[in-house]
């Protein structure tokens, strides 16, 4: 009996799987309707994952929302867990519209060549980095953090690790060898200072936006945690909008979005909370040259 | 000379275990043992992780969350599941050669298909998810092909040795009545393994449970998904939510599939009827649930996997993993080899750490977590403490190898600087508690006799373990040391993942960076490291015996 029962549970495991072999083609027939109505795809924006998920859905469901009310598109925002698959699903064509960094946005636009960084804040063409240690730890100079724990935030971030590993190394500090163990990458900016608040790491450096953020909002509590060196200016932060998207959505979907984009935030809270900013402005492909330089240099892309 | 052979031989055990030992500490040799291992505020990260833990976050839109996770991760692990039984089924009668007329055919065959499933199932599922979504995309069915895979290699291999161990005067008086090659695959091999077939996949269906979860890492959805959100927000309280929701799915899985395998081994006839038919349904029930929810509520169609630009992406990324169009390959640069290799023994010795520290507390801990012993059905004593004492080892166990070794090492990577050493802690952490469960299994098992003869002849409790019921379980110890060590060092790449040293933290730079080619390089010293391992435990597997 014990036999035949098995024998039941494999054939219906089988059978089941045909079964679904099945709904596959009806919903085959399905996509080939949609795909007479172009306006029916979703325009998808993304950002890279480098604050606080929650807060950067509830900033980036805003810019969806705004975006959606000005071009008539539906636009959705699609969370991703890590740099790299943002970039990944931009290369695909299946994120129209992405906030990237600098070093994302030259890595986006060397895996897809026709797309283009249209919107930064004013800020983004002055960016900078700052260096953070623990209160009273002897950090004063960037030449003391030889011997030191270290953590960047995402290894493709450009503000938590390209750019403040550049400047470590105009110093002459090898951030592979010259820290106490190898450095760490936290993933996010407010990891990164949370890290540090907390002494897990003796130093760190991170997105000065972030950072100020973190002040104003009393996240970070600034009587542990300061900051020792600020780094100079290089630019950061875009919009950066896929080669498919006047394919897609039509000709004039890209201008459109891109003048949307300009007249934001508004008055959304939610959008100036999350840039950080009150107005975006045009920048375009070439001022991310010194970034791909840099990353050149750090063997960081080829 | 021939005297010497013989003594060799007799002890040899005794040699293997000094032998195992030395290699174990050779491996710790490879960390400086100081205070500095610590964060310096490793201690207070620790002790906020604790908080969590005492007191997780049960605010109700968490707990929904949970749910919402818990029931998409048993879903990809059915789905993932059930393709990887028609696959096992298919692949491993092949490989077992049943089908085959002729001698020749038949060890091709067997050779063929056993290596595609060997192949399948050395490579990491997580590995396989990362193949999948790059060639792909984010679709469900890049975490179910990549369950499928994997696990589909390990039941096939299974099913084909299972098929090859039949017992052959069945078969023969089929073949004698003038069956056919199919009939008697059908009447004849297939009746005799079914019940092993199914006890084996429901145990492996729980490991699919935990590998669905850290599904998630590259980004797919799930209780993984919302662990790694949680613990980039520093959130441990609500991490640990999300962790009792996956031991909960895991102990709901063990539980089942206990009942399962008590059903088909039962002679009680009436009994095994009744749960056996409640299990068919439920399974259907479960199967059907989740292939509709990933169809129709997640809106996935498997016809476009096939797409023109899926190919189009899937041909360019492995162009990119062969290093077409590029100028200076890694894996054909002399010093980028160099720079793996190296990486590539970290990564051994972080596996054998890893294998050491769990064989160290499981060893301590697996007396009193036999179930034998707790019950003094063993050593005719019974102590009132002995019962708590198992309890507690015994949810330990189970706490342990419920969380997966990803998130072990996702939390140890704040309290240890990142290295070899919190790699292996979390890969310990977790096997210590699928050791120790199949450790106290073995103690229960055995011939109770010899262990009451000695307790009654006034051995005390230190002399029982050491001459009555180590000589008996060692060999069988030392087999699933092995199995497991196997294990951990496919799962190493994984750890490395979240800064935990060695081949993995290299390979997440790597796809952080598109460097296709170092990708290959990496994926080319995996393979080695594995088929190193898999070669040394099975020699040394047939040395004990």
């Amino acid at each position: 009996m014990k036999k035949v029962l098995s024998g039941i549970i494999l054939f219906m495991l089988v059978f089941s799987l045909a079964a679904c072999g099945q709904t596959d083609d009806k919903t085959n027939e399905e996509k080939d309707d949609k795909k007479d109505k172009k306006t029916e795809e979703v325009f998808k924006i993304g950002a890279i994952p480098d604050q606080n998920a929650s807060f950067l859905q509830t900033g980036m469901d805003a810019v969806a929302k705004e975006l959606s009310e000005a071009t008539g598109l539906k636009v959705e925002y699609v969370p991703s867990v890590d740099y790299a698959a943002l970039v990944t699903g931009f290369q695909r064509g299946e994120i129209h519209l992405a906030w990237f960094g600098g070093l994302t946005s030259v890595q986006a636009r060397n895996l897809v060549p026709e797309a283009e960084s249209i919107v930064q804040r004013p800020r983004d063409a002055e960016f900078k980095s700052v260096f953070i240690t623990q209160e009273g730890s002897g950090i004063n100079t960037l030449a003391d953090l030889k011997g030191k724990s270290f953590t960047f935030g995402s290894e493709s971030s450009t503000s938590g690790h390209l750019m403040p590993r550049y400047f470590l190394s105009e110093e002459g500090i090898d951030a592979n060898t010259d820290f106490n163990g190898k450095p760490n990458f936290s993933g996010s900016h407010d990891t990164t200072y949370k890290l540090i608040e907390s002494g897990s790491y003796q130093a760190g450096a991170l997105n000065i936006s972030v950072w100020e953020a973190a002040v104003k909002e009393g996240k970070v509590d600034t009587n542990k945690v300061k900051v020792f060196y600020t780094t100079p200016d290089y630019y950061d932060y875009n919009w950066t909008i896929n080669s498919n998207v006047e394919e897609v959505f039509g000709s004039d979907a890209k201008q459109k979005v891109k003048e949307s984009l300009l007249t934001m935030p508004g008055d959304s809270t939610e959008i100036t909370d999350l840039f950080q900013t009150d107005k975006f402005i045009e920048t375009k492909n070439d001022n991310y040259e010194k970034i791909e330089q840099v990353a050149k240099e750090l063997k960081i892309i080829k | 000379m021939t005297k010497l052979y013989p003594s060799l031989r007799l002890h040899k055990r005794f040699i293997l275990t000094l032998l195992l030992t030395a290699i174990f500490i050779w491996s710790l040799t490879s960390i400086h043992w100081n205070s500095e291992l610590f964060h310096t505020g490793g201690i207070p990260t620790m002790l906020q992780i604790v908080e969590g833990l005492l007191k997780p976050n049960l605010e109700p839109s968490i707990l929904l969350v949970g749910l919402e996770s818990a029931w998409i991760t048993l879903a990809y692990a059915i789905a993932g599941m059930s393709l990887a039984i028609v696959y096992a089924f298919i692949v491993g009668v092949l490989a077992s050669g049943t089908l085959t007329s002729s001698r020749f055919s038949r060890i091709i065959s067997k050779v063929f298909f056993r290596g595609v499933l060997g192949f399948t199932r050395s490579i990491h599922e997580l590995i396989w998810a990362w193949l999948f979504v790059a060639a792909v995309g984010l679709s469900p069915f890049a975490a179910i092909l990549a369950l499928a895979i994997p696990y589909g290699g390990i039941l096939g291999r299974i099913f084909a040795d299972m098929l090859n161990d039949v017992p052959e005067q069945p078969i023969l008086a089929l073949k004698a009545a003038g069956s056919t090659r199919l009939q008697t695959l059908i009447y004849g091999y297939l009746p005799l393994v079914w019940a092993d077939f199914i006890s084996y996949t429901m145990y492996r269906f729980e490991c699919a449970i935990r590998s669905s979860a850290i599904m998630s890492f590259v980004g797919l959805g799930g209780l993984g998904f919302q662990i790694q959100l949680a613990l980039a927000d520093l959130k441990y309280a609500s991490v640990w939510t999300f962790v009792f929701f996956l031991i909960a799915l895991v102990i709901f899985v063990d539980g089942w599939s206990n009942l399962v395998r008590k059903g088909l081994t039962d002679h009680k006839r009436k009994k095994g009827l009744k749960s056996g038919w409640f299990s068919v349904f439920f399974a259907l029930l479960l199967i059907a649930a989740s292939w509709l929810y990933i169809t129709i509520g997640e809106q996935a169609k498997l016809g476009e996997l096939l797409s023109q630009k899926n190919l189009e992406y899937a041909s360019k990324f492995f162009g990119g993993l062969l290093g077409i169009n590029q100028e200076n390959p890694a894996f054909l640069n002399g010093e980028s080899w160099i720079t793996a290799l190296k990486l590539t023994l970290e990564t051994l010795e972080m596996s054998i750490m890893a294998i050491g520290f769990a064989t160290i507390v499981a060893f301590i801990t697996v007396i009193p977590a036999a179930r034998n012993i707790a019950n003094g059905s063993l050593t005719l004593k019974k102590n009132w403490y002995n019962r708590i004492l198992f309890g507690v080892i015994r949810l330990l166990y189970i706490f342990s190898r419920s969380v997966p070794e990803l998130v072990w090492a996702m939390m140890i990577i704040f309290i240890f600087k990142p290295g070899l050493l919190p790699g292996a802690l979390a890969l310990a952490l977790h096997n210590f508690g699928i050791l120790g469960k199949l450790w106290a299994e073995v103690v229960e098992d055995m011939d109770p006799r010899p262990i009451r003869n000695l307790a009654t002849a006034g051995a005390s409790k230190i002399e029982i373990l050491f001459y009555g019921i180590l000589p008996i379980v060692l060999p069988r110890f030392l087999t699933y040391i092995l199995y497991r060590w196997e294990v951990i060092m496919r799962t190493t790449i994984v750890v490395g993942f979240v800064g935990a040293g060695g081949l993995g933290m290299d390979f997440k730079l790597a796809m952080s960076y598109f460097d296709y080619t170092q990708i290959t390089l990496l994926l080319l010293c995996y393979m080695i490291l594995v088929i190193i391992a898999d070669f040394a435990s099975e020699t040394t597997r047939k040395a004990v015996k």
